[in-house]
């Protein structure tokens, strides 16, 4: 279980944090985050993946807290909206560079990083770079290397933003059965509440810097009483 | 993440000392041997006002005319567009940042001198000879970078103007002057800066104290009059007139970006004055292809056995191989240190933080190197026999004369890999060596190597510190090449010039692709 509590933070010195996240996600869920820009949607996931120093509150993993490891020790692997993987590097590589950033495997290793990219229908691709592939492609290594890492936890800060609706749908029906499969628990930034409705069971709203309302996807998307939401969604 | 980036406290905290020990030995003047008070009211002496005066005026008169041709020349290959050997051309332009100062007089000589092929006879030595020296380094640089602010102009304005039926002198003050007027105060600074600091074109080209500048003037008064109170005070005095200039220079704006590469934007269809562009295009290539082309000729004509199998001169090769090698490998380190916390803070959103420590890794644009130079000659004089402490010496104060091109050139490049790769390194707990060999090295080897290259060639052509700590021992290419000029053995001089400029080339161009790598990664 991902649990966060009175997480805060502030990107100017004052007394009431300007964010303070309070939220739980359960293994095999994807819990969607969505909110208007500038509402902190990205920063809850720096402070989770520990690229931004929270000023006080907890966050742990199974019941371990986290929030005083540094970046590479949170057993958790992020997926960025774009520049996930390095330009000089074949697919294989960047891969494997989830696994040992020596590049040091053993073979076992070595097998797994293999069907890793089988499971992501990339088979065959492996000495190409990234240049070479589609954006969707791209994504998909990215996703490979969250898959090799074992790590519980996957934060997606709008991964498919890029990509047409067909390439998004495709992709998180891919990232929905890899979730369910090792009952992983996502926390996905989206920008699009049809995402949301696909991915996700449940669905937090943030709005300045709080997690304004947490519900089952459609509800929440039709919650006709919390303002911010209507206003976000412009409908109603 | 938390930890602060200190890398660059410990490169400014040796730079800081390597420049403020020698001015402080420079401020301790009053305790110099033969130090009169009367020293100091430097206004009495006429020869130094002579001096001074010149410095400013044979300045003044280079920028004026560099940079009114510039403008010239940079708008006709601006409307030109894409014509056959633009980038040819471009290149030759790209030169002067490669070729020893020495070399260029040469040939400049080779063209305008007594057996040239347009004689000016004595007149060639004094202001003159300067002056068209000056301009051909300082024209090429200047277009190189007026040209970009023409090719950022977006279409869409010229297609208004032909809309608007604008006249070209209409078309000149309400698209092309005001985008120029923004850059070219900076430019003009740039320019005025180097032709104040300027050392060998004035040493070779220059005639006796009538057309003497400050930064010969301290030479002459170090290694000739052996007057180290005279060195210092004028020392003073160009350290103080850098810094009024680099104080007004940023009041004004900032410094240019030096533009690395060239881009080909295509504005053929609106060609009209073809035939004027071209004449510009054509005597702009002549005035700087000349020079070079001449020299070669003479050479390929000179004494090249008689040359090259002289033993010094290959004693004098490795010596500059081994300072432009050293220079550069001291000035891409530092510089590496120095970005890495400035990119760090650039990252952070501490714009400011990370612009300051570019800007005083760049403290050398205000000391020059002969003022340096003579800081550390009275500093370690009285101590150690200076001449023994020669190669230290050229080569700390090289690298230091580098530090500004390799911030240039690396900066950019660094602060975008950061920007991009550094929370993904830190997730996949990419570290240190690793880091470096996997992710920043490939990615970066471009630039560094470009960076290598360009000090390496600027360290071997100086001749300006090793002038002044020089000796018949320790003599490099420039130094000698400086001999053979003033010996009137011109012959070998193109020789021995076109040797150089080869070698500088020959150790630009490996740097470039060995370190470089061949095939480049677009990311």
């Amino acid at each position: 279980m991902l649990k966060i509590e009175q997480l805060s933070f502030s990107y100017h010195q004052q007394q009431e944090p300007e964010m303070l996240f309070e939220l739980t996600a359960v293994p095999g869920e994807i819990l969607s985050i969505i909110g208007p820009s500038g509402c902190g949607k990205s920063t809850l996931l720096n402070l989770i993946a520990g690229f931004l120093p929270a000023q006080s509150g907890h966050i742990s993993i199974d019941n371990e807290f986290v929030e005083k490891l540094s970046p590479a020790e949170r057993p958790l692997t992020m997926v960025f909206q774009q520049h996930n993987l390095f330009p000089h590097l074949d697919l294989y590589t960047n891969v494997a560079l989830g696994i040992n950033p020596s590049l040091k495997l053993t073979s076992k290793q070595k097998d797994e990083v293999s069907d890793a990219l089988k499971k992501l229908g990339l088979s065959g691709l492996e000495k190409r770079k990234p240049g070479q592939l589609s954006g969707g492609q791209r994504q998909r290594v990215a996703l490979a290397r969250a898959l090799v890492r074992h790590h519980k936890v996957l934060l997606l800060d709008e991964p498919f933003a890029a990509l047409g609706p067909a390439l998004r749908q495709e992709l998180i029906e891919l990232l929905k059965s890899l979730v369910q499969q090792k009952s992983m628990i996502a926390l996905l930034v989206s920008h699009q509440p049809d995402d949301a409705l696909q991915a996700s069971g449940r669905t937090a709203f943030i709005h300045q810097g709080r997690v304004s309302a947490i519900d089952e996807t459609f509800k929440l998307l039709n919650n006709s009483k919390n303002k911010a939401i209507r206003n976000y969604l412009g409908s109603l | 993440m938390n930890r602060q980036p200190t890398s660059a406290f410990w490169v400014l905290t040796l730079l800081g000392l390597a420049v403020l020990i020698p001015m402080a030995s420079l401020l301790a003047v009053g305790r110099l041997p033969g130090f009169e008070p009367g020293d100091l009211q430097f206004w009495h002496s006429s020869y130094i006002r002579r001096v001074l005066f010149f410095s400013f005026w044979q300045a003044f008169l280079s920028t004026l005319i560099s940079l009114g041709l510039a403008l010239l020349v940079a708008r006709s290959i601006a409307f030109r567009g894409n014509f056959p050997l633009r980038n040819l051309l471009l290149k030759l332009f790209g030169l002067p940042l490669v070729v020893p100062s020495i070399v260029a007089v040469m040939g400049v000589v080779s063209v305008y001198g007594a057996e040239g092929w347009i004689p000016l006879g004595r007149s060639l030595y004094g202001l003159n000879g300067i002056l068209i020296a000056h301009v051909f380094f300082n024209l090429p640089l200047a277009v190189r970078l007026l040209l970009p602010v023409w090719q950022s102009l977006p279409d869409h304005y010229w297609q208004l103007a032909e809309q608007l039926r604008f006249t070209p002198w209409q078309r000149w003050v309400h698209i092309e002057w005001p985008a120029i007027r923004e850059n070219l105060p900076g430019v003009s600074l740039l320019v005025f800066m180097l032709c104040l600091t300027s050392f060998a074109v004035v040493l070779t080209l220059g005639g006796g104290p009538k057309s003497s500048t400050l930064e010969v003037a301290i030479y002459q008064s170090l290694r000739f009059d052996f007057d180290p109170t005279q060195a210092v005070i004028l020392a003073l005095l160009q350290l103080s007139l850098c810094l009024v200039v680099a104080v007004i220079g940023l009041s004004l704006q900032k410094l240019p970006e030096v533009e690395i590469t060239i881009s080909a934007s295509n504005y053929a269809w609106h060609n009209k004055n073809r035939l004027f562009h071209n004449l510009v295009i054509l005597l702009a290539a002549i005035f700087v292809g000349l020079p070079l082309l001449a020299m070669i000729l003479d050479a390929i004509r000179g004494p090249v056995i008689e040359v090259i199998s002289d033993n010094k001169l290959w004693q004098a090769t490795a010596y500059t191989l081994m300072i432009g090698l050293s220079a550069a490998f001291c000035s891409v380190l530092a510089g590496w240190f120095l970005l890495r916390s400035s990119s760090v803070f650039a990252n952070r959103g501490q714009i400011n933080k990370a612009k300051w420590i570019e800007l005083a890794g760049s403290v050398v644009y205000v000391v020059p190197p002969l003022v340096l130079g003579t800081g550390y000659f009275v500093l370690l004089a009285p101590h150690v026999d200076v001449f023994d402490w020669v190669f230290p010496i050229v080569i700390l104060i090289n690298a230091m004369m580098g530090l500004p091109f390799v911030i240039k050139v690396l900066s950019p490049a660094m602060r975008k890999n950061q920007m991009r790769y550094q929370n993904l390194c830190c997730s996949l707990a990419l570290q240190g060596w690793h880091k470096f060999r996997w992710i920043d090295w490939p990615l970066l080897r471009r630039p560094i190597g470009l960076a290598a290259a360009l000090v390496s060639a600027m360290a071997m052509g100086d001749l300006g510190v090793i002038a002044l700590f020089g000796s018949v021992d320790t003599t490099t290419l420039p130094l000698m090449l400086y001999q053979q000029l003033g010996a009137y053995r011109i012959p070998q001089a193109a020789v021995s010039a076109v040797f150089l400029l080869l070698m500088c080339l020959l150790v630009f161009w490996s740097l470039e692709r060995g370190l470089g790598g061949k095939d480049y990664v677009k990311n």
